[in-house]
């Protein structure tokens, strides 16, 4: 009650209406409020010296990619972080002509997302490798079980969709790395996005399974009137961005559906 | 014309309420109204009488012909009704005055010229009552006409008035106003021009005459035109023979009416064509020749018409030619015989002068003069000019015994006019007062019948006030009476009243008393139960009594047996019994006192132990709220902690990444086979080296690593102390090297670190030592010898208080001994390292020593508590 009580209590005529946007930002804010990411303590008073910490790493790894050579000025913002992050892993290559691995083309499509959404570099980059590694770790043994997840909920929502693309033998070859590893990155908008990424942040990433499921929902004509796998697999992956707002806010619907009202 | 029927009559009193107004028949319209008409009827003398002939005035006053309108009906009515003589208006035909003036010569003798003038009056008079004036205006006019039809063409002088008249009748256009100006003017000349001549001739009252004339210019001017026919007629002396012959009775008028002559001329003159023919030898102006009459009537000219232009040539110009068109279209009118219609005035002018001139020759002729016998023409000449010189004497002195006449007789009418009405008003004022007379005795008798009446009536009016003062007298006895008995009884009202409260009050009393005696009775009856009642309860309680006393007696007995029995028995153990009995109750006493004692103070421990456990509780509290403090602490501390490892983390990979890239460089400078020429310079340079130390702050940089290794050494001993939490790391650190350890002390060093490795390197190279021994060679520099390095001991040392205090004095003193070396050299660049490390060296280790603190004072508190 005592959430529902913070809750803007006009939520309710809203939802009715149709708008459900207000409710986001609420979640949002909560978000902002924990920072799940952990970038920053929840101690505010120490922010300013935490935050000074995070600059002064930043601009340490910065400058000693710089004196190695291994970023120039001219080197874009996105590889900065990229180099950045495998600094701090340790798992620098010996050379920046080195071929990049999945896991750092994953890392680079992230980066350019949330280039978009942040401003500051420091920022930016530390939510970068916070979301990255929250991926690693959190969610290092839910992440493989989401195609599966995907599987079921396409079946309970659309069987005949799910019929269609087995028929096509498309289940397996489904962008399911797009999706699931970077989060849709280069997919949706990014405002669209953010509205996703505030799930995954907030520690569910069933909600990249609703996306999925209700992309496919969304572009079901489309994907039943093609055949081929690698077809479909293509139009998947670059689908249409103009209704990317409406197919997250269905997709949290169908969330909200299936695992209940979130537990912020 | 009138005179002998005006003069015998006389004022008689009953003529006053016939009345009035008519002056002369001859001049009364026939409209008149009966009364009139009907005197005439009666006897002469009676009835006609009139104003004019009560005063003598013999003028047919020109009022008759306004008035009768307008004062007749009045009368009329007044005398109708009065006289009682309503007798029908007579009609003007039967009616005898007129007949008798027109035609009949009984009454005058004067009827035969008349005649011959009056008709054409009286038709005028029928047709329009008009004022007298305009009769008087016309009078000539019709002469004149007369005159014109027998003249044909000739205009007379006496047709002037008239188109004056006209003239004067034309008022609106501008031009005849002029006109007539212009012609007054000359009238006032002539008039003025007139009178000169006469004043000479004397005989005259000539103010009298001239304030006349101005009034009545053309009156006198036209009465001159009337007059100019008479002027030959009327002698003055004529008249008064004619006054003493025919108007015996009358008394008035020493001066002949001007008016009555007009009328009366031609009787004159007929008179004189009879009579007087013998004094024509006298060349008085009374002369008047035979030929007048007839020419008069024949319409002959005046004779003085020939001084009608010299007099007034604008009006004679415009009287002629206004004549000579008047006669024109009569002649067109008429078709008689016309006497030249185109005649100019030239030729009229012509004629009149021929006129005048044959009138004259005439006149001449006629003239009884001495020399008349004589026949001037026969001597071939003209008469004589001294006859023609009093010929014209004459002339001008009947003319002006003419206009004094003619004057006089204006007075007169003037005069009689002023009068009459007097007259008239007299007369009204008259009838009204003999009215008044009639109404006021009328009025006396009514008076007097009323004064009778009133007397009566006030007899009886005294009567009925003694009889209604006799009434009065008596009703006020009666009321008097009767207020006496109302006021009798209104006393016996009174006491009877008095009596009735009297007795209401004694019923009171006894309906008070009646209640007493009913309460008494009341609480009698009470009383009385209640005794029965007593009495009741003292029977049984009597009985009850009688029973006990019967116990007690029988107890007293049983009581007696027993003390009998104990007084045998135990007679000393009451002593004892009863000092027990004392001790026992101080005992009790005590112990009571005792027992409230300890009460009292469990309450006070109870009330002590309330306190302490709500001391407790806030001490609970507090520590609760310091574990939450301090769970916030250490979060806080976790997260500073975490954000310092993680950059600590960062800081050892960025090193690694370092190692790996000089380890690289070496790699590669090995490969090139350099080796052998670095052997050789190995010694040199590292004297080198020594002094670039020395000189160089590039130096600094050896030195801060070196410094550092030692400090790691130091580390060793220093983080024993602190718990194992923060230091978790240290043992791993202890063991992965002492690059690691020098990372963490020396974040702020770390930019002259870095700037350092490549000199570093090329300082490796240049010494030529593999490799694997750099590390050796960095941390076994002389850290003491650098500045950066003697600070940041000094400031380990300060932050782990350690135990090498010796050391740290040594290389305290060491290092001001250098800083006074360096400074000189090395200003600039060792400033900026100074307060780098200030600043960042000392702003993480207080904290961390602070928490500690915190920390272990909490769980010795905690511990404590």
């Amino acid at each position: 009650m005592t959430e529902d009580s913070q809750r803007n209590f006009r939520s309710v005529y809203y939802e009715k209406v149709g708008f459900r946007g207000v409710e986001e930002k609420k979640s949002l804010e909560i978000l902002l409020k924990d920072d799940r990411l952990g970038i920053l303590p929840p101690h505010h008073e120490s922010h300013a010296l935490v935050m000074m910490y995070r600059k002064d790493q930043y601009s340490d790894i910065f400058h000693a990619l710089k004196v190695i050579r291994f970023i120039s000025d001219t080197t874009p913002q996105v590889e900065i972080y990229l180099r950045m992050y495998q600094l701090e892993l340790g798992k620098l290559p010996r050379s920046p002509s080195f071929p990049l691995e999945p896991e750092d083309e994953v890392f680079l499509a992230i980066a350019k997302a949330m280039e978009e959404m942040v401003e500051d570099n420091v920022d930016c980059y530390w939510i970068i490798r916070s979301f990255v590694n929250q991926l690693k770790n959190k969610y290092r043994d839910s992440l493989p079980q989401l195609p599966k997840a995907f599987e079921h909920y396409l079946n309970l929502e659309d069987s005949r969709l799910l019929n269609h693309l087995k028929t096509c033998s498309a289940v397996s070859k489904l962008p399911y790395d797009l999706w699931f590893k970077m989060c849709f990155a280069g997919c949706l908008p990014e405002s669209s996005l953010q509205r996703v990424w505030d799930k995954v942040v907030s520690g569910s990433c069933k909600i990249l399974v609703f996306v999925a499921v209700e992309i496919l929902l969304t572009f079901k004509m489309k994907v039943m009137a093609l055949n081929n796998a690698e077809k479909i697999t293509k139009f998947l992956e670059n689908i249409p961005q103009d209704s990317s707002d409406a197919i997250v806010s269905k997709a949290i619907d169908l969330w909200h559906k299936h695992c209940g009202t979130p537990v912020h | 014309m009138n005179w002998t029927l005006g003069g015998s009559i006389t004022s008689t009193p009953y003529s006053t309420s016939r009345l009035t107004l008519l002056s002369t028949p001859g001049q009364l319209p026939q409209t008149l109204s009966s009364p009139s008409t009907r005197l005439l009827t009666e006897p002469p003398q009676t009835t006609l009488w009139s104003p004019s002939m009560v005063c003598g005035m013999t003028t047919p006053p020109t009022s008759p012909g306004n008035v009768p309108p307008e004062l007749s009906h009045p009368y009329s009515k007044v005398f109708g009704t009065t006289g009682g003589k309503g007798t029908p208006l007579g009609t003007p035909a039967t009616s005898p005055p007129p007949a008798p003036l027109c035609h009949s010569d009984d009454y005058v003798h004067i009827s035969l010229p008349q005649a011959t003038a009056t008709p054409p009056k009286r038709e005028e008079r029928t047709d329009s009552a008009r004022p007298c004036l305009h009769r008087q205006h016309h009078l000539p006019n019709d002469r004149g006409l007369e005159e014109l039809s027998g003249s044909k063409g000739s205009v007379t002088l006496s047709d002037l008035p008239e188109f004056l008249g006209d003239l004067a009748s034309d008022e609106d256009s501008i031009e005849k106003d002029k006109e007539e100006a212009a012609i007054s003017k000359e009238l006032s000349e002539i008039t003025t021009a007139d009178a000169e001549p006469v004043v000479p001739r004397g005989g005259f009252d000539s103010p009298f005459y001239r304030d006349s004339l101005p009034g009545s210019q053309r009156k006198s001017h036209s009465a001159s035109g009337t007059q100019g026919t008479n002027v030959n007629s009327e002698p003055l002396n004529s008249s008064l023979d004619k006054l003493g012959s025919d108007t015996p009775k009358q008394a008035f008028t020493p001066i002949d009416p001007p008016c009555g002559h007009a009328d009366e001329s031609p009787a004159d003159s007929r008179e004189r064509q009879s009579s007087l023919e013998t004094n024509i030898l006298t060349p008085s102006p009374c002369k008047i020749p035979p030929q007048r009459g007839v020419g008069f009537g024949s319409g002959q000219p005046p004779p003085y018409d020939h001084l009608f232009e010299v007099a007034l040539p604008k009006t004679a110009c415009q009287f002629v030619s206004k004549k000579t068109e008047e006669l024109l279209r009569k002649a067109k009118g008429n078709t008689e015989e016309d006497y030249v219609p185109s005649t100019s005035p030239m030729e009229v002018l012509d004629r009149l002068i021929q006129q005048g001139a044959d009138a004259h020759t005439k006149e001449l002729n006629k003239l009884s003069l001495p020399s008349k016998s004589v026949d001037w023409t026969h001597f071939g000449g003209s008469p004589p000019s001294d006859e023609i010189h009093t010929l014209r004497n004459q002339l001008l002195l009947l003319h002006n015994q003419l206009l004094y006449e003619r004057f006089k007789r204006q007075q007169h009418a003037l005069r009689n006019r002023r009068l009459l009405r007097k007259v008239i008003k007299a007369a009204a004022l008259e009838e009204h007062n003999a009215a008044m007379k009639d109404q006021l005795k009328l009025q006396e008798k009514d008076i007097q019948i009323w004064k009778v009446s009133l007397q009566k009536e006030q007899a009886r009016y005294s009567q009925l006030q003694e009889q209604r003062d006799t009434v009065v007298t008596q009703l006020h006895s009666q009321i008097r009476q009767l207020q006496h008995d109302r006021e009798e009884f209104y006393n016996q009202s009174q006491e009877l009243q008095t009596k009735l409260e009297d007795c209401r009050n004694m019923i009171a009393e006894l309906r008070i008393e009646l209640k007493k005696a009913n309460n008494k009775v009341c609480h009698t009856e009470l009383l009385l139960s209640q005794v029965s009642q007593k009495l009741s309860n003292s029977e049984s309680v009597q009985q009850q009594m009688e029973f006990l006393n019967r116990q007690l007696l029988v107890l007293g007995e049983v009581n007696e047996l027993y003390l009998e029995q104990l007084q045998n028995k135990h007679a000393d153990t009451t002593k004892e019994v009863e000092m027990m009995k004392t001790a026992y109750r101080k005992e009790l006493e005590k112990n009571r006192s005792h027992v409230l004692q300890q009460s009292q103070r469990l309450d006070t421990s109870q009330k002590r132990i309330l306190e302490l456990e709500s001391h407790l509780a806030k001490k609970d509290h507090l520590l609760l709220e310091q574990k939450k403090y301090l769970e916030d602490v250490k979060v806080q501390a976790r997260g500073q902690l975490q954000a310092a490892e993680s950059r600590y983390e960062a800081q050892k990979r960025i090193t690694q990444v370092f190692e790996l890239e000089i380890l690289d460089l070496y790699g590669r400078l090995e490969k090139d086979g350099l080796l052998k020429k670095l052997e050789e310079e190995k010694t040199e340079a590292a004297e080198a080296a020594e002094e670039r130390l020395d000189c160089c702050n590039d130096g600094c940089s050896d030195a801060g690593i070196g410094h550092n290794e030692e400090a790691s050494g130091h580390n060793g001993e220093t983080k024993i102390p602190r718990p194992s939490s923060t230091r978790g790391s240290s043992g791993s650190r202890g063991g992965g090297g002492s690059s690691s350890s020098s990372s963490e002390l020396s974040t702020p060093e770390k930019p002259p670190s870095q700037r350092a490795s490549p000199f570093s390197s090329r300082w490796e190279t240049t010494i030529g030592e593999p490799s694997t021994s750099i590390p050796m060679t960095v941390g076994s520099l002389p850290s003491s010898k650098s500045f950066l390095g003697m600070k940041a001991r000094e400031l380990f040392r300060n932050k782990s208080e350690s135990q090498c205090d010796e050391d740290g004095m040594t290389i305290s003193s060491l290092s001001e001994t250098l800083k006074t070396e360096l400074g000189k050299d090395s200003g600039v660049e060792a400033k900026t390292p100074l307060n780098l490390d200030g600043p960042c060296s000392s702003t993480p280790n207080p904290d961390s020593v602070g928490q500690l603190r915190i920390m272990d004072y909490n769980e010795t508190h905690h511990e404590h508590s």
